[in-house]
């Protein structure tokens, strides 16, 4: 790893170098009204790195919202072409949080099998991260993740006095940084890591997260489930915009023409009404508390068992876009620690 | 393959196609037989492989422009291209395949799923315990049972349905009565206006006809309805059965089949790849299970 440094003004200038010379697309944090969202930059100058949260974490660009998985001629099994559409891009400014969750998802797209249509579109890209500089009211980040999304990026940068410290962790990362005016890093590790943590979580997770999986196996009958689930218009928000959330329904779309159809992946989860109904209309998960448990569950005890990391990356948004203002972890279980 | 599924020499090159995990396989359906009014006998045949199965596992069968959908295996495991699957018509998809004929096409993923660990049941008793189309999963192990009698000692199926009107492999079943080496039972739990003069009750009753078996020298294998499983395990457990002696094969919405959609979890389980079959002992703490 090497830590260097570069001006503000010369990363951006080096960034527009970047974006003209369209070897990657690149994307980066732009202002949409009061809020912020990853999008394709065609200047520089649209990128925002002092930002709270984005809409929508980065997973849009690895498993987008819609993505064809087949093409075929419809009633014609023969034609069945598998589809992996995908293009170099390099996402600048993601922050550790939503790192964590790209190092989760890689796990459950790569473990058992592989399902290149994700894999694929990860190895076509250059992750460029950064800390938060901006409070936002629902975060609690550094209550459940570690640093693990550094195993992920290929770029960090640290913002300090309007240069930011560059550290490259990936010889990917060497590489996409060559022709940048980086010049030898001249802030002690202190001032760095000072610099990281400058701007705290305005929340913060009632249990230590290691035994969070224990803790909700002993409060699978809890009120707390009903008390909030009752409240949950099962509108789908919470897990639409969660970095960790990667269910998905497989759906059918046919030209007018009747000459091609696909078979399309789009985003589901498992707080929607209909998630575990099966053929002759048995719903496993019936009752909104039921769906509302498992989401928890899954975030604190499920994924934690299967893949060793923490299910949640407490970046805030679920909290942020639930109507009923009931779908915030620490909320949940600051009730379960308030009515033991 | 034929004329008409719209195979191409070319589908199969590259590494898209070689990597990908939802690309289905042509299967061409070679036999329909209806056996209730809305379900029907089929079967299918690969074009160069075995499906290469085990009991109880199950496949993604595809119907472009319609979708997909997990439906159980019903034949033994076997060296030919074929397999069987009985498909009840509830939804687009099966509704899709129900309109086909012989010599129309489907696609194939699979299989997928933990199957009835038929080696572990060597010597012992087998009693299968199936209700409705469960009996379309169990008839995969029953048949291979069959094939392989002397590794098993006494074998007992039973199978409940709602109405004589449902009963499924009719003829099969009236081969299994006459066999004098497996002991069969059925009930209806109505008769309603069928000739009719066979057992009439839920399944549970049909346990006491089992008569005398040592539970620790048996296993037995449920399939059925989700509301079933409670009350069968509820006789077991009277009969003594231990619950590492219970298996059984549950049903979720198994939508990719590959363990990522989420579709079919249950508790830290996912149906798809962690069963369908599981061992009762395994799953009896799991709040989501039963």
């Amino acid at each position: 790893m090497e830590i260097l440094k570069i001006s503000k003004n010369d990363f951006y200038s080096f960034l527009d170098r970047k974006i003209a010379a369209k070897e990657s697309k690149t994307i980066g944090v732009v202002k949409k009204g009061s809020h912020y969202v990853f999008a394709q930059l065609d200047a520089a100058s649209d990128l925002c790195l002092d930002y709270d949260v984005t809409i929508l974490p980065p997973k849009k660009y690895f498993q987008p919202p819609k993505e064809v998985l087949l093409k075929y001629v419809p009633k014609k099994p023969g034609s069945y072409v598998a589809v992996n559409e995908c293009e170099p891009i390099t996402i600048v400014g993601i922050h550790y949080y939503d790192l964590a969750a790209i190092y989760l998802m890689d796990k459950a797209f790569s473990e058992g099998e592989r399902d290149e249509n994700y894999l694929k579109k990860r190895e076509n890209s250059l992750l460029i991260g950064m800390y938060p500089t901006k409070p936002q009211k629902n975060r609690f980040a550094r209550s459940v993740t570690k640093d693990q999304g550094r195993h992920v990026a290929d770029i960090m940068l640290t913002e300090i006095a309007g240069h930011l410290v560059v550290e490259i962790l990936t010889p990917k990362g060497q590489e996409y940084l060559k022709d940048a005016k980086t010049v030898k890093n001249d802030y002690s590790m202190k001032e760095i890591e000072d610099a990281r943590n400058n701007v705290k979580d305005d929340q913060k997770l009632p249990l230590a997260v290691e035994v969070v999986p224990q803790y909700l196996g002993n409060h699978y009958e809890h009120p707390v489930w009903e008390h909030f689930g009752e409240k949950c218009f099962s509108c789908g928000s919470c897990v639409l915009v969660c970095p960790t959330c990667y269910c998905f329904d497989a759906r059918e779309e046919i030209e007018l023409s009747l000459a091609e159809g696909k078979r399309v992946r789009v985003w589901d989860g498992c707080m929607l009404e209909d998630f575990a109904v099966v053929a002759d209309g048995h719903n496993f998960r019936k009752n909104k508390s039921s769906r509302f448990r498992h989401r928890i569950f899954r975030k604190g005890k499920h994924l934690p068992e299967k893949y060793g990391y923490f299910g949640c990356v407490g970046c805030g948004r679920c909290a942020n876009s639930c109507t009923a203002d009931i779908a915030g972890p620490v909320k949940v279980f600051n009730y379960m620690e308030e009515n033991k | 393959m034929c004329e008409n599924c719209g195979c191409t020499e070319t589908n199969q090159k590259d590494d898209v196609q070689k990597n990908s995990i939802y690309l289905p396989e042509v299967a061409k359906l070679t036999q329909k037989k209806k056996m209730t009014p809305f379900d029907s006998f089929f079967e299918f045949q690969l074009k160069d492989r075995p499906l290469g199965h085990l009991p109880g596992q199950f496949a993604e069968i595809s119907v472009p422009g319609i979708g997909e959908a997990p439906i159980s295996i019903s034949s033994a495991p076997s060296e030919a291209n074929t397999f069987e699957m009985v498909i009840r018509n509830v939804g687009s998809v099966t509704n899709a395949i129900h309109s086909m004929e012989p010599g129309e096409c489907v696609g194939v993923r699979g299989p997928f799923g933990t199957s009835f660990p038929m080696n572990n049941l060597k010597g012992k008793n087998l009693l299968f315990v199936t209700g409705g189309i469960g009996l379309v999963p169990a008839r995969s192990a029953i048949l291979y049972a069959m094939e392989h009698r002397k590794d098993y000692k006494d074998f007992f199926i039973l199978f409940g349905c709602k109405d004589p009107g449902q009963r499924l492999f009719t003829d099969e079943i009236e081969n299994w009565k006459k066999r004098d080496d497996v002991i069969f039972h059925e009930t209806v739990d109505r008769k309603e206006n069928f000739p009719w003069d066979g057992n009439v009750g839920v399944i549970t009753t049909l346990l006491p006809k089992v008569g005398k078996v040592d539970p620790k020298e048996t296993y037995a294998i449920i399939v059925g309805p989700p509301v079933m499983y409670k009350f069968v395990i509820m006789g077991l457990r009277d009969l003594e059965f231990p619950d590492d002696h219970i298996i059984v094969s549950l049903e979720r919405r198994m939508k990719c089949g590959v363990g990522k959609c989420g579709h079919c979890q249950m508790d830290n389980k996912y149906v798809c790849q962690d069963g369908p079959v599981f061992y009762y002992d395994d799953i009896k703490h799991l709040k989501e299970a039963i």
